[in-house]
C-alpha cells in the first residue's frame, strides 16, 4: 500500500496547528490567585557551617586549581549532608598587618567559626590550648597514614586532618644548571658552590625567597638526622624534656641561611616583605632566578610553576643526608565549642573521606594523607617523590614537639632576615624551649 | 505580449518584495524604538531601584550605628553615676555587638577594658573625624577576636565635666546579621569598606575567588578589571566628599551596575556591584516576552509567507499539471476527433460506396425485372434476365455478408470451423474462381505449389478460402488488363511435426499502393481510391476481414507494394496435419506401387516425390522423354503402373510424348499429362486411351480423383450428379411469414419445386394451426423469427411444448434475416432444427429439408422397428 505522504504531512501540520492553538488558548486563560497569601513558600532554614580559611570558595571557572579541588570536596559534603558551607576569610594586606595565623588564633579562641583550615603552628598552639576537637572519632581518620597522625596529634588527640601532605622542595631550572654545567645540589656545600657559579655568571641572587618558606632550609639541615637516624622518638622526647636543645639542631641551618644571605645568594630585605610566590615567582619563570622553594602542588599544571618555559625539577633541600624534602601539613580543625559542631564534624568526615581525597589528589596531583589513595606524579616532581617514597624527609611541623616548629621557626627566620644574628635566633629558640618546659 | 506580461509579473513581485521589506523596516524600527525606550526607562528604573535598596541598607546601618551611639551614651551616663567606674566597666560581658568596653579617665593615657588588660587610645585612629550622634568613630581594624571592628568614643560627663572617655568596640559581623542575606536574588555583591584605609571590612559570606577583590578598593578595581583612571579619580573624589557613586561596568562579562554608597556621611561605604539583569529581572522578562512576541510574529509571518509560497507553488504546479493534462486531453480529443472524422469520413465514404455498390446491382435487379415484365413471353430473354438478376442478387448478398463478417469479427463472434481439407480442393476452388476472373481481364494467373509435405490438413477451409479469394480477387481487381497474378503456396520448415507451416503469396504487377494507404490497408472501411480504382467495386472490408481471420488462425499477414509496380501479400499459417492414413490402402487397392514421373523441372519432381512419399508409391523421375523411354524399355515396363508426364516436356507437345510412351506401355497403365490448365489439351488427350490431363499444381488427391475417373470409365459407370438427389416433390409445409412478398416468394418457390405451403402471419397462428392440424399434415414448419403477436422463438417453444407426439419431432427451420451466430444459437436453443438466413437459397433449402425430413423418417422407422 502506497502512503500518500503529502496528505499525511498536511494532516500532521493541521493537527500541530490545532494543538498549538489549544495550548495557546489554555495558556491565555486567567487562573487567578486562589490564595490570599502571595508568598508561595518560604525557604526552609538552611543548615549552615561556617568555615574560616585563607582561601575563598571559587566559581566553577576558578583559576586556582588547589581551591577548585578543595571546593569539590566541600561541594561533595554539601550534597551529601544537605548543608551549606559558608566561607569566611582573611587576607593580610601587608606584612605589617595581622597575619592569617594570628587572626586564626583569635577567631578560634573567640569561637567565631565552626571549622578552620590551620597552619601547623596554629594547630599545635590551639591543640595545646585545648581549643580543637579530637577528630580521631571520624571514620575517615582510620585511613590516615601514621606520619599524618603523628604530625597532628597533640596530647593524644588528633586535632587536625590535612587533605594533602605538603612536601616542600627546591624548584630548579635545570636548563640553567646545565648551561653552567652544574650538578643538582645534594649538600649545603653543593648549593653554595652552585650559587657561586651563578653569581659569577651574572645572576646576582640565585635563590628567590619569600618570608614564609626559607625555614625549610633550616628544617632540612636541623632534622635530617633526627627523622632519618632511627632514633626519632627518643630525640624528640629529649627535646621535650629539655635534655637536648632545639638551638643545637637549628644552628647549622641558620648559619647556612646566614651565609646565603651574607653572600647575597638570597635578598633578605626583599624576602622579608615578599609573599609566597608573588615575590620570587615572576623572576623564576623569567629564568632570572635558577632556584626557588615552593610546595609540591606549585609544580603541577595550571598553578604557579606548572608551565615553565624550561625544564623544571623539584628536589629536596640540601642536607648532610643529601636532598631532603620538608613535609608539612595544613590541617582542617573543628573548634571545640563550635556553634554547629556536629555538622562541622560531618562535613569534615565527608571532605576527608577516601572518595573526597581521591578527587582532591587526582586533581592536584599531590600526596594524599590517606593510605588508600595513590596517584602518579608529574616527571618534575619525581626526585622529590622518590625521596618521600624512600621515607627520606623531615617534618616541618610536629605536634609532638612541645615547641611549635613551623610558625616559630618562620618567625625566627624572619628575624634573621631582619638583621638578627644567628646567636640571637638561637637564644630565641632556647627561650621558647624554656617556656615550653615551664608550662 | 508574453514578455510584457512576464515583466509585469516581475515588477509586481519586486514591488511586493520592496513592500515587505519596508513593512519589516517599519516594524523593526518600531520594535527597536520601543525596546530602546523600554531599555532607557528600565535603566533609570534599575538605578532608582538600586539606589532605593542601597539607601535602605544605608539607613539600616546608620540606624544601628545611631542605636549603638545612643546606647553608648546611656552607658556613659550610667558610668558617670558610678563611684567605681572601673569596676562598673569590668562588669560588662561582651556580646555579639559590643565585644569590648574600655574607659580612660580624663588626664590618663591608659585605661581599663572589660576584657582585662590595659587599654590605650593609641591603638585606635579617630583622625578621620567622623561621628555618630556626636560620638567619634574610629577607623576599622582587626580586633583581638580576629575580626573587623570599629570603636566609638563617648565622653563620660559628670556635673558638666568630662571625667572620662568611654570606648566601646563593635564588630562588623553584628552589622552583617542585620543586613539582607543577599539582595537582587542574591546576585548583588555587597562589601562594607572603611573610608580611610579603603579596606573591605565586611564581605559577603562564601563569596568569590581569591582574586575577587575582597582586600581593599584597589583589589576591588583589579579583580573587577576597573582600569578607567578617570573613573577611579571620580570615585576617589566622591569618597573624600562622602558622595555616592554608581556606574556601569562589566563584571565577569556581565553588564553590571557598580556602586560605592556613603554611609554615615562617609564613615564607611557600601561597595559592590549587581548585574543589570538581576535588577531588571522583570524588565528582562518583559523584553524576553516582547522578543518572543516579535519572534512569534516573525515566525508566523514567515510561516504565512512560506505557506503562501508553497501554496502558490502548488497552485502553479497544479496549473501546469492541469495545463499539461488539458493539453494531453486536447491532443487526445484532437486525435479522437481526427480519428472520428476519419472514421466518419470512412464510414461516409463506405456508406457512399455501399450506396453506390448496392444501388448498382439493385438497379440491375429492378431494371431486369422491368425488362422481365416486358419480355415475359420470351423464354430465352426471361432466362437471361433471371440469370442477371440472380447475379446481381448474389453480389448484393456478398456485400451484406461482408458487412456481417466485419460486424461478427469486430464483436469477436467468429468461431473457426476446423475440419479436414486438402490443399488440392482449396487450390482447385480458388483457381476455378480466380482464373475465370483473370481470364475475363486477360490476366495471366500463375499457381505455384512447392515444398508442401502434407496436403491433407485441418483448418477452416471456408475461411482460408475467404482469405485467398479476398487477396486474389483484389489482385485481379487492382491489376490492369493483361497483367500477371501469382498465387504461390510454399511449404516452410516445420516447427512441429504435427503442423504444416505454409506461406501463401499473392503477387501481382498491378497498380500497387501508396505507402500511406499501405498503413491503413487492413483498417475497416478503407479502400484504395484513385481515378483508377474508382472503377472497382467492393465494400472496402475485404482486407480487414482477411487480416482478422489470419490473426484468428494464429497466422501473420504482411504486404509490400510499390505504386505502379504491383503488390505482394504474404500470409503465413501453421495448420495441423490431418491424421488420415487411408492413402496406402487406396494405392494398394488400385495396385499402383511404382510411378514414372517425366518432368524436366527438378523442383516439380521434388514436389511430386515429396507429396508421394507417404503413399507408399515409388516414384522414378526422369527429365526427358528419351530417358523415360529408355527406363521403360529396360526395366520399368513391368514395374510401372502409372506415368506422370509433363505436357511441356517435348516441343512436339504432351500428346506426342504420351503416344510415344503408350507405344512402350500397355493400355492399362494410365498416363496423366501434367498441364497448367484444362483447355484444348483435354480433347487431344482424350484420343489416346487411358490418357488424362492432370492440372497443375500436382496434388495427390487430384491424382487419386483422376485414377478413380479412369477406373470408372473403364468400368463403364457414370457419375450421378448429387444435385439431382434432393427434391421437395409432395412436401407440405406450414410457413410463418409476416411479410406478404416474402410469403408469396416462398409459396411460389415451393410450388415450383412441387411442394405446397400454408402461410401464417405470426407465431401464434402457426401454433394454433399446428395444434389443430392432424398428425403428419405438415412435413416441416418454416419459421420466421421477427413477427408480430408471437415471434418465432416463442412459437417454437410453444410447439415443442405441445402434448402431441409429433410436437417434438416435426422439423422447424428458422428462416430469418437475423444472420448472426447468436441468432443461430438462439434459434437452436428455442428448439428449431436448422437456422437458414435469408435470402432463401433454394438449393440449400432443398438439401436441408430433405435431410431433416429424411432424418425424421429414419428416426420414425427406427422407432417402429424397435416396437
Amino acid at each position: 500500500m502506497r502512503i500518500n505522504w503529502k496528505k499525511y504531512r498536511m494532516r500532521l501540520a493541521a493537527a500541530c496547528l490545532a494543538g498549538m492553538t489549544v495550548c495557546m488558548a489554555a495558556a491565555c486563560a486567567n487562573l487567578g490567585n486562589k490564595d490570599h497569601n502571595l508568598i508561595v513558600s518560604e525557604e526552609e532554614n538552611e543548615k549552615v557551617v561556617n568555615f574560616f580559611s585563607p582561601m575563598e570558595k571559587t566559581n566553577p571557572d576558578a583559576e586556582n586549581i588547589a581551591r577548585s579541588a578543595s571546593d569539590q570536596t566541600v561541594c561533595m559534603a554539601e550534597e551529601k549532608l544537605g548543608i551549606k558551607v559558608a566561607y569566611r576569610t582573611y587576607t593580610a594586606e601587608s606584612y605589617q598587618e595581622k597575619s592569617y595565623d594570628e587572626v586564626t588564633l583569635e577567631r578560634v579562641r573567640n569561637n567565631l567559626d565552626d571549622f578552620y583550615l590551620l597552619n601547623p603552628n596554629t594547630i599545635q598552639i590551639l591543640g595545646e590550648e585545648g581549643r580543637l576537637l579530637d577528630l580521631s572519632g571520624l571514620s575517615s581518620a582510620k585511613n590516615l597514614r601514621e606520619v599524618v597522625k603523628t604530625a597532628n596529634t597533640v596530647d593524644g588527640k588528633l586535632v587536625a586532618v590535612p587533605q594533602e601532605v605538603v612536601a616542600y622542595g627546591l624548584f630548579i631550572n635545570v636548563d640553567l644548571f646545565e648551561k653552567y654545567d652544574l650538578e643538582l645540589p645534594e649538600t649545603p656545600k653543593d648549593l653554595l658552590k652552585c650559587c657561586k657559579v651563578f653569581q659569577e655568571n651574572g645572576i646576582d641572587t640565585p635563590i628567590g625567597a619569600n618570608r614564609w618558606w626559607l625555614e625549610n632550609f633550616v628544617f632540612a639541615q636541623a632534622y635530617a638526622d633526627l627523622y632519618n637516624g632511627g632514633n626519632t622518638e627518643a630525640e624528640i622526647e629529649a627535646l621535650n624534656l629539655g635534655t637536648s636543645k632545639y638551638s643545637d639542631y637549628m644552628r647549622p641551618g641558620f648559619e647556612f641561611l646566614k651565609e646565603l644571605i651574607d653572600r647575597g645568594y638570597i635578598d633578605a630585605q626583599k624576602a622579608y616583605v615578599s609573599e609566597a610566590i608573588d615575590g620570587e615567582g615572576p623572576d623564576f619563570l623569567a629564568q632570572k632566578t635558577p632556584i626557588v622553594m615552593a610546595y609540591w602542588g606549585a609544580a603541577n599544571a595550571e598553578t604557579a610553576y606548572g608551565k615553565p618555559d624550561f625544564e623544571l625539577k623539584v628536589i629536596g633541600f640540601p642536607s648532610s643526608r643529601g636532598q631532603m624534602p620538608v613535609v608539612s601539613m595544613t590541617g582542617y580543625a573543628v573548634g571545640v565549642d563550635a556553634e554547629h559542631l556536629k555538622d562541622a564534624k560531618d562535613t569534615l568526615d565527608v571532605m576527608l573521606s577516601d572518595e573526597a581525597l581521591k578527587t582532591y589528589t587526582e586533581i592536584n596531583k599531590v600526596i594524599s594523607p590517606s593510605k588508600n589513595v595513590e596517584v602518579e606524579c608529574i616527571p618534575a616532581l619525581k626526585p622529590l617523590n622518590d625521596k618521600i617514597k624512600e621515607n627520606v624527609y623531615v617534618l616541618g611541623s610536629n605536634a609532638g614537639m612541645k615547641v611549635e616548629q613551623w610558625g616559630n621557626t618562620c618567625q625566627i627566620v624572619r628575624n634573621l632576615l631582619n638583621g638578627a644574628t644567628v646567636d640571637q635566633c638561637m637564644a630565641e629558640f632556647d627561650r621558647l624551649q624554656q617556656e615550653s618546659l615551664s608550662e | 505580449m508574453k514578455k510584457g506580461r512576464t515583466r509585469n509579473k516581475k515588477d509586481s513581485g519586486f514591488s511586493l518584495l520592496i513592500s515587505i521589506i519596508l513593512v519589516f523596516c517599519i516594524l523593526g524600527s518600531v520594535v527597536f524604538s520601543v525596546a530602546r525606550k523600554i531599555s532607557i526607562e528600565m535603566s533609570a528604573s534599575a538605578i532608582q531601584s538600586l539606589s532605593e535598596s542601597l539607601d535602605l541598607i544605608k539607613c539600616t546601618i546608620e540606624a544601628i550605628l545611631k542605636n549603638e551611639a545612643e546606647f553608648q551614651k546611656l552607658i556613659a551616663h550610667e558610668t558617670a553615676k558610678q563611684e567605681d567606674m572601673g569596676e562598673y566597666i569590668r562588669s560588662f560581658q561582651k556580646n555579639q555587638t559590643m565585644v569590648k568596653i574600655s574607659l580612660i579617665e580624663s588626664g590618663e593615657q591608659q585605661g581599663i577594658s572589660n576584657t582585662g588588660g590595659v587599654f590605650s587610645e593609641e591603638e585606635l585612629d579617630f583622625s578621620l573625624g567622623k561621628t555618630v550622634e556626636g560620638l567619634a568613630i574610629s577607623q576599622s581594624y582587626i580586633n583581638h577576636m580576629g575580626t573587623w571592628a570599629y570603636t566609638m568614643k563617648c565622653p563620660v560627663v559628670k556635673n558638666h565635666k568630662e571625667i572620662a572617655a568611654l570606648y566601646i568596640e563593635y564588630v562588623y559581623d553584628a552589622l552583617d546579621q542585620s543586613l539582607p542575606d543577599g539582595f537582587y536574588n542574591k546576585q548583588a555583591m555587597l562589601y562594607i569598606m572603611d573610608a580611610k584605609s579603603q579596606r573591605l571590612v565586611l564581605k559577603p559570606k562564601g563569596m568569590g575567588e581569591r582574586n575577587a577583590g575582597h582586600l581593599n578598593l584597589k583589589d576591588f578595581y583589579r579583580a573587577n578589571d576597573i582600569k578607567d583612571q578617570e573613573l577611579q579619580r571620580e570615585v576617589t573624589k566622591c569618597l573624600k566628599s562622602g558622595k555616592n557613586v554608581t556606574f556601569y561596568h562589566d563584571i565577569r562579562e556581565k553588564h553590571s551596575l557598580n556602586y560605592i554608597w556613603s554611609v554615615n556621611d562617609g564613615t564607611v561605604f557600601l561597595i559592590g556591584y549587581v548585574p543589570v539583569e538581576a535588577v531588571q529581572q522583570e524588565g528582562r522578562y518583559v523584553n524576553q516576552n516582547i522578543l518572543i512576541v516579535v519572534i512569534v510574529m516573525l515566525v508566523a509571518f514567515f510561516l504565512c509567507c512560506l505557506l503562501y509560497y508553497f501554496n502558490h507553488r502548488q497552485q502553479i504546479k497544479l496549473r501546469k499539471e492541469r495545463e499539461a493534462e488539458r493539453e494531453i486531453y486536447n491532443k487526445q480529443l484532437s486525435d479522437a476527433l481526427q480519428a472520428a472524422q476519419i472514421a466518419s469520413n470512412s464510414k461516409t465514404m463506405f456508406l457512399s460506396n455501399m450506396s453506390h455498390d448496392i444501388r448498382t446491382p439493385m438497379n440491375a435487379v429492378l431494371g431486369f425485372t422491368t425488362l422481365l415484365d416486358k419480355d415475359a413471353e420470351n423464354p430465352a430473354k426471361v432466362r437471361q434476365y433471371t440469370r442477371k438478376i440472380t447475379a446481381s442478387g448474389q453480389h448484393l448478398l456478398s456485400l451484406i455478408n461482408d458487412i456481417l463478417d466485419v460486424s461478427k469479427i469486430e464483436s469477436g463472434k467468429v468461431v473457426l470451423n476446423v475440419e479436414p481439407f486438402t490443399l488440392n480442393d482449396l487450390v482447385s476452388s480458388v483457381d476455378a474462381i480466380i482464373r475465370s476472373m483473370a481470364n475475363d481481364r486477360a490476366q495471366s494467373f500463375h499457381v505455384e505449389v512447392s515444398g508442401i509435405q502434407h496436403e491433407e490438413l485441418l483448418g477452416d477451409e471456408t475461411r482460408i478460402n475467404q482469405i485467398l479469394i479476398n487477396l486474389l480477387s483484389n489482385a485481379v481487381k487492382y491489376t490492369q488488363e493483361g497483367g500477371n497474378i501469382w498465387f504461390r503456396i510454399q511449404g516452410l520448415k516445420q516447427r512441429s511435426e504435427q503442423y504444416e507451416h505454409i506461406r501463401i503469396e499473392v503477387e501481382d504487377d498491378g497498380y500497387g499502393m501508396t505507402p500511406e494507404y499501405l498503413e491503413t490497408i487492413f483498417d475497416a472501411f478503407t479502400r484504395a481510391e484513385n481515378s483508377t480504382t474508382n472503377k472497382v467495386q467492393g465494400t472496402g472490408l475485404g482486407m480487414a476481414i482477411t487480416k482478422n481471420i489470419v490473426e484468428l488462425m494464429g497466422g501473420t499477414i504482411d504486404v509490400s507494394s510499390q505504386l505502379g509496380e504491383g503488390s505482394l501479400f504474404r500470409v503465413e499459417l501453421e495448420l495441423r496435419i490431418s491424421e488420415n492414413r487411408a492413402d496406402r490402402q487406396f494405392w494398394e487397392k488400385h495396385e499402383i506401387s511404382r510411378m514414372l514421373v517425366v518432368e524436366d523441372d527438378e523442383e516439380n519432381c521434388r514436389n511430386i516425390e515429396m507429396l508421394m512419399k507417404d503413399t507408399g508409391v515409388v516414384t522414378h523421375a526422369v527429365k526427358s522423354l528419351e530417358q523415360a523411354l529408355a527406363w521403360l524399355s529396360e526395366s520399368g515396363r513391368q514395374e510401372c503402373q502409372l506415368v506422370l508426364l509433363d505436357w511441356n516436356l517435348s516441343e512436339a507437345g504432351g500428346v506426342f510424348a504420351a503416344e510415344k510412351i503408350r507405344k512402350v506401355l500397355p493400355d492399362t497403365v494410365p498416363i496423366l499429362l501434367l498441364s497448367d490448365h484444362n483447355g484444348d489439351e483435354i480433347e487431344e488427350a482424350a484420343e489416346i486411351k487411358n490418357v488424362k490431363i492432370l492440372t497443375r499444381p500436382f496434388f495427390v488427391s487430384a491424382l487419386k480423383e483422376k485414377i478413380l475417373e479412369i477406373q470408372a470409365e473403364a468400368d463403364g459407370q457414370t457419375a450421378v450428379l448429387q444435385e439431382n438427389v434432393y427434391s421437395l416433390e409432395g412436401f407440405h409445409f406450414l410457413a410463418a411469414e409476416d411479410n406478404e412478398i416474402n410469403a408469396e416468394i416462398l409459396s411460389e418457390i415451393l410450388e415450383m419445386e412441387g411442394a405446397s405451403c400454408e402461410i401464417a402471419e405470426n407465431g401464434k397462428i402457426v401454433l394454433e394451426r399446428f395444434e389443430h392440424a392432424p398428425e403428419g399434415e405438415f412435413d416441416a414448419i418454416l419459421m420466421d423469427v421477427q413477427m408480430p403477436v408471437m415471434n418465432g422463438y416463442e412459437a417454437t417453444r410453444a410447439i415443442r411444448a405441445l402434448q402431441r407426439a409429433d410436437a417434438v419431432k416435426i422439423p422447424i427451420i428458422a428462416m430469418t434475416a437475423n444472420a448472426f451466430a447468436e441468432d443461430e444459437k438462439e434459434a437452436l436453443d428455442a428448439g428449431m432444427d436448422v437456422h437458414m438466413p435469408k435470402p432463401i437459397d433454394i438449393e440449400l433449402l432443398k438439401k436441408v429439408l430433405n435431410q431433416c425430413v429424411t432424418r425424421k423418417e429414419q428416426d420414425i422407422e427406427d422407432q417402429l422397428e424397435k416396437i
